[in-house]
């Protein structure tokens, strides 16, 4: 293999890495201010690309315009499927069993009313930018590729500082954290709720328009990715949003290198296998594991 | 004679809290131990170490001669440890009797193939462990609500089914966690008739209780935990006058502050 | 609301037992049309995957997505005996469950998890085997299939046609649901239960929880392994998209609508999904829509599925019999006053 192959390998692993930890966050986030794991958070990811979609088709906008539309329709569809669904569950007490198989029901209402909405055919994407390349160095890279990896880092380092240094941010911390004392302090907690998960819908949202504008978009396209995005999170440590980019980023290496040398029809084995793995092995993930060897 | 239970520099910490730390306990059989000390003294953690339900960070743990600290829970309660629990875990959804009769698990072998087969030795044994759950409901008084569902229980009667199925199969070594909270004054007083008939049955028992009417009447010796350090050991009477016990509950030194010891409160003499 | 297995309505399970037994052995006098026996054979075929997902998860309160894995491994390995090795049907009926049985085992470290990371991992199993199903062309014949399964024969009796795989599907089920129902009244069953009720107190009372959990998922894969060589008889061409995780959750969605917990809920629940569609033909595009919300609605209600609403409808009944009578006794008394 040619460094310039390494090279365009390497950037393309990051940045499909970069997906899977956008979405992955979601999870940790989802997981760690409710406990529940939100089986549907992949079909968020894909309304947000679908919502990008259409709003191409009615006017021709700017690529930036598409991901904040995909960004704020991730994030309302996710707002509505909590204070709807989940939130009416929780009130009724119902056992957290019947939580999980509803998420497994929403994955399947999402799926198929997208499928009813939007057909079968995958839709192609506008692309991020027409035609020029890059070259660092012997390789050549699609300005998807970096473009990808720069926005996804950049997404995540924002949600980071919104979390850490502002007061709506701390609050959700707390409500993450402790919802009881959390409540006592004067915390709304429904709020709070929902705002996670509207992040959790925004950022699953943003990686929808990427992975379209790296693929295509269709129904089915949050599926795969879905679970993907959960291993991804899960390696690098659950209820970690760094960890779930970190996560993110090591998972999409190891797919597209071993993607190369493994044959194609198996690429997704490779995941399913790693989630396989981590969970036995070491479901604290990386960070976990890091903070233990301290 | 080999004590039934001995620690041996028993310690647990998590992370920097040291919960238990080298405790040297000795248990013989025939023995009701009270378990007492302040909220924090590490008693749950004691119990939850012999349990199994958490493992020691140092130390051993040996029952009948046999070094415990490595069994899961399961392995225990074969061996003949059981317990009841601070929070009551129940199995909601079953009957009184279904509940007593899960307590017998480890002492009938009928698997899955013997049950789809119908054998004999699986007919055999579910009538065995009807007869025997039967007898363990009639000694906690429980034998009218076999059938009722456990959650309809009342929480009296809740904590006499827990105890119920620790029983039912025997044990050697019976650890109770706080049985007596929540229960009114003839309740309490009907349980500790119960621990010493189970006691007079051949069951040692380490009895960890807020109630100090429950351990005085029902325990043979107590022990004294306090910030995870054993603090006194000896008889009912031995420990309602000690000082130091006396000092570690109500935070004071009762003799320098002029008052009679004798007469304190919170070990009221019957 | 979960239904509370006991030695209660022992009677009525068993009368509803055998009228079932009679309805469905009847109906293909009546009945005779090769598409209605195909589609009930099918049912059946569902209902005993149904049957061992319900012992995984309404029984001992595992979440497994693994389910169509299984019912893969089994429809493969009966395919692949009877049509290659002319392996007769009863054995390659046998090798199918127990090859199935035997995978599971792999999941065994797997059955440490709990919950949804269960689920998760159940359902990444299934990813897996249907990539070897597709990928292996060697075995499987790929994204081709396995085409012209013999027909099923017992011993000289080749059963050709949709009645004899109907009566077929019709004894393995019935056999699979006594077999069920022995094991989930037995102190196996009450292990499982405990498990699922409270793990901590089950181990505390003397059981090996990962050994059971394991133990129950082996025979769950076995019982699913045999449904996938009916199915293999039944369909006679194999196809590497029937088993992929849609129909895991087709699994899950059978035994959630009849009614988490409850042998007959299993039963019902396959029939109602693998038979209503076919009945509402109209609303085909919006099947899978709404099964979703029907799940999700279920879910927020309880778990007693249909079993349980009939429960409930049956107690209101019965109790606002009783409570009439006595509104009009007390109402003659007053009047008699």
């Amino acid at each position: 293999m040619t460094g310039a192959q390494l090279i365009e390998l390497i950037v393309g692993g990051i940045a499909i890495g970069a997906i899977y930890g956008l979405i992955g966050l979601g999870f940790s986030m989802i997981i760690r201010a409710t406990g529940i794991f939100h089986f549907a958070q992949g079909e968020v990811m894909m309304l947000g690309a679908m919502f990008g979609l259409s709003t191409e088709r009615l006017l021709p906008l700017p690529f930036p315009a598409l991901l904040a539309v995909g960004m704020i329709g991730g994030g309302v569809a996710a707002i509505v499927i909590e204070l709807v669904v989940y939130r009416t569950l929780r009130l009724r007490r119902v056992p957290l069993m019947n939580i999980v198989i509803a998420t497994i029901g929403m994955s399947i209402l999402l799926q198929n009313g997208s499928l009813q909405v939007w057909g079968s055919e995958p839709m192609v994407y506008p692309k991020l930018f027409a035609t020029a390349v890059y070259h660092v160095g012997p390789a050549t890279l699609s300005p998807q590729s970096v473009w990808i990896v720069v926005l996804g880092i950049a997404l995540v380092v924002l949600l980071q500082a919104f979390l850490k240094f502002t007061r709506t941010g701390l609050a959700l911390q707390a409500a993450a954290q402790d919802s009881e004392t959390a409540q006592l302090m004067g915390i709304n907690l429904t709020r709070c709720t929902a705002l996670t998960f509207g992040l959790a819908g925004a950022m699953a949202g943003a990686a929808g328009v990427l992975l379209g504008s790296l693929f295509f978009a269709s129904f089915d396209m949050g599926f795969l990715p879905g679970i993907k995005a959960f291993v991804a999170a899960t390696l690098g440590g659950l209820g970690s949003i760094g960890g779930a980019l970190l996560g993110g980023i090591v998972f999409g290496l190891i797919e597209t290198f071993s993607a190369r040398w493994l044959s194609s029809g198996y690429r997704d084995a490779v995941g399913m296998g790693m989630l396989i793995v981590i969970l036995l092995a070491f479901p604290q993930g990386l960070i976990g594991l890091f903070k233990r060897s301290r | 004679m080999t004590a039934l239970l001995e620690t041996n520099r028993l310690s647990r910490r998590f992370g920097g809290l040291v919960a238990i730390d080298d405790i040297n306990i000795i248990i013989n059989e025939g023995e009701v131990r009270g378990l007492i000390g302040p909220n924090g003294a590490g008693k749950t953690t004691l119990l939850n170490l012999i349990g199994g339900q958490i493992a020691p960070s140092s130390g051993h743990i040996f029952f009948a001669g046999r070094e415990l600290s490595r069994e899961r829970p399961d392995r225990r309660a074969a061996l003949g440890v059981r317990r009841t629990f601070q929070n009551l875990r129940l199995f909601r959804e079953m009957t009184v009797l279904e509940n007593v009769m899960v307590g017998l698990h480890a002492n009938t072998h009928a698997e899955a193939l013997a049950a789809l087969l119908g054998t004999r030795q699986q007919r055999t044994e579910e009538n065995w462990m009807f007869e025997e759950s039967a007898r363990a409901l009639a000694l906690v008084g429980l034998s009218d609500r076999a059938n009722n569902v456990a959650s309809a229980l009342a929480y009296g009667h809740r904590r006499l089914l827990e105890i119920a199925r620790a029983v039912v199969a025997g044990p050697r070594l019976l650890l109770l966690d706080e049985p007596a909270a929540g229960l009114n004054l003839t309740e309490s007083a009907q349980l500790v008739g119960l621990i010493r008939k189970i006691a007079v049955g051949g069951i040692a028992i380490i009895l960890v209780e807020h109630h100090m009417d429950v351990v005085m009447n029902a325990c043979t010796n107590i022990t004294v935990l306090n910030y995870g350090r054993l603090l006194a050991e000896g008889t009912a009477t031995e420990i309602r006058e000690n000082a130091d016990v006396i000092e570690a509950y109500l935070g004071y030194d009762e003799v320098e502050d002029g008052i009679e010891p004798k007469t304190n409160k919170l070990f009221p003499r019957r | 609301m979960r239904l509370v297995i006991g030695a209660s309505h022992a009677i009525e399970r068993r009368i509803g037992l055998f009228l079932t037994i009679l309805l469905l052995a009847a109906a293909p006098l009546v009945y005779g049309q090769s598409y209605f026996l195909h589609i009930v054979s099918l049912a059946m075929i569902s209902a005993i995957a149904a049957l061992g997902m319900q012992l995984v998860l309404g029984f001992a309160g595992q979440l497994s997505l693994g389910q169509a894995a299984f019912f893969g491994i089994g429809a493969y390995t009966s395919a692949l005996l009877t049509k290659t090795l002319g392996v007769p049907f009863p054995i390659a009926f046998l090798a199918a469950g127990i090859i199935a049985a035997i995978s599971s085992l792999a999941l065994a470290p797997i059955t440490r998890l709990t919950g949804v990371y269960l689920g998760v991992a159940t359902l990444g199993f299934t990813i897996i085997i249907h990539l070897v199903l597709l990928n292996e062309e060697w075995l499987t014949g790929g994204s081709f299939g396995i085409l012209s399964i013999p027909w099923p024969n017992i011993g000289p009796y080749v059963l050709k046609g949709d009645r004899a795989i109907y009566y077929l599907c019709l004894v393995v089920m019935v056999a699979t649901y006594v077999g069920i129902s022995r094991i989930v009244a037995s102190r196996f069953g009450r292990a499982l239960r405990a498990i699922m009720l409270d793990e901590e107190a089950a181990r505390a009372s003397g059981i090996n929880v990962t050994l059971y959990k394991s133990k129950c998922f082996v025979i769950a894969a076995l019982v699913t392994g045999f449904a996938g060589s009916l199915f293999a008889g039944h369909a006679r061409y194999l196809n590497p998209n029937d088993f992929t995780f849609w129909k895991s959750i087709e699994i899950l969605i059978m035994v959630t609508v009849g009614g988490l917990g409850s042998l007959p809920g299993a039963v019902l629940g396959a029939f109602v999904v693998v038979l209503l569609p076919e009945y509402l033909r109209a609303l085909d595009q919006w099947r899978l829509v709404i099964y979703g919300a029907l799940l999700i609605v279920l879910m927020g209600t309880g778990t007693g599925g249909i079993v349980g609403l009939i429960a409930l409808t049956a107690r209101w009944f019965t109790e606002g019999v009783a409570l009439s009578s006595r509104r009009i006794a007390s109402r003659t008394r007053r009047a008699q006053l």
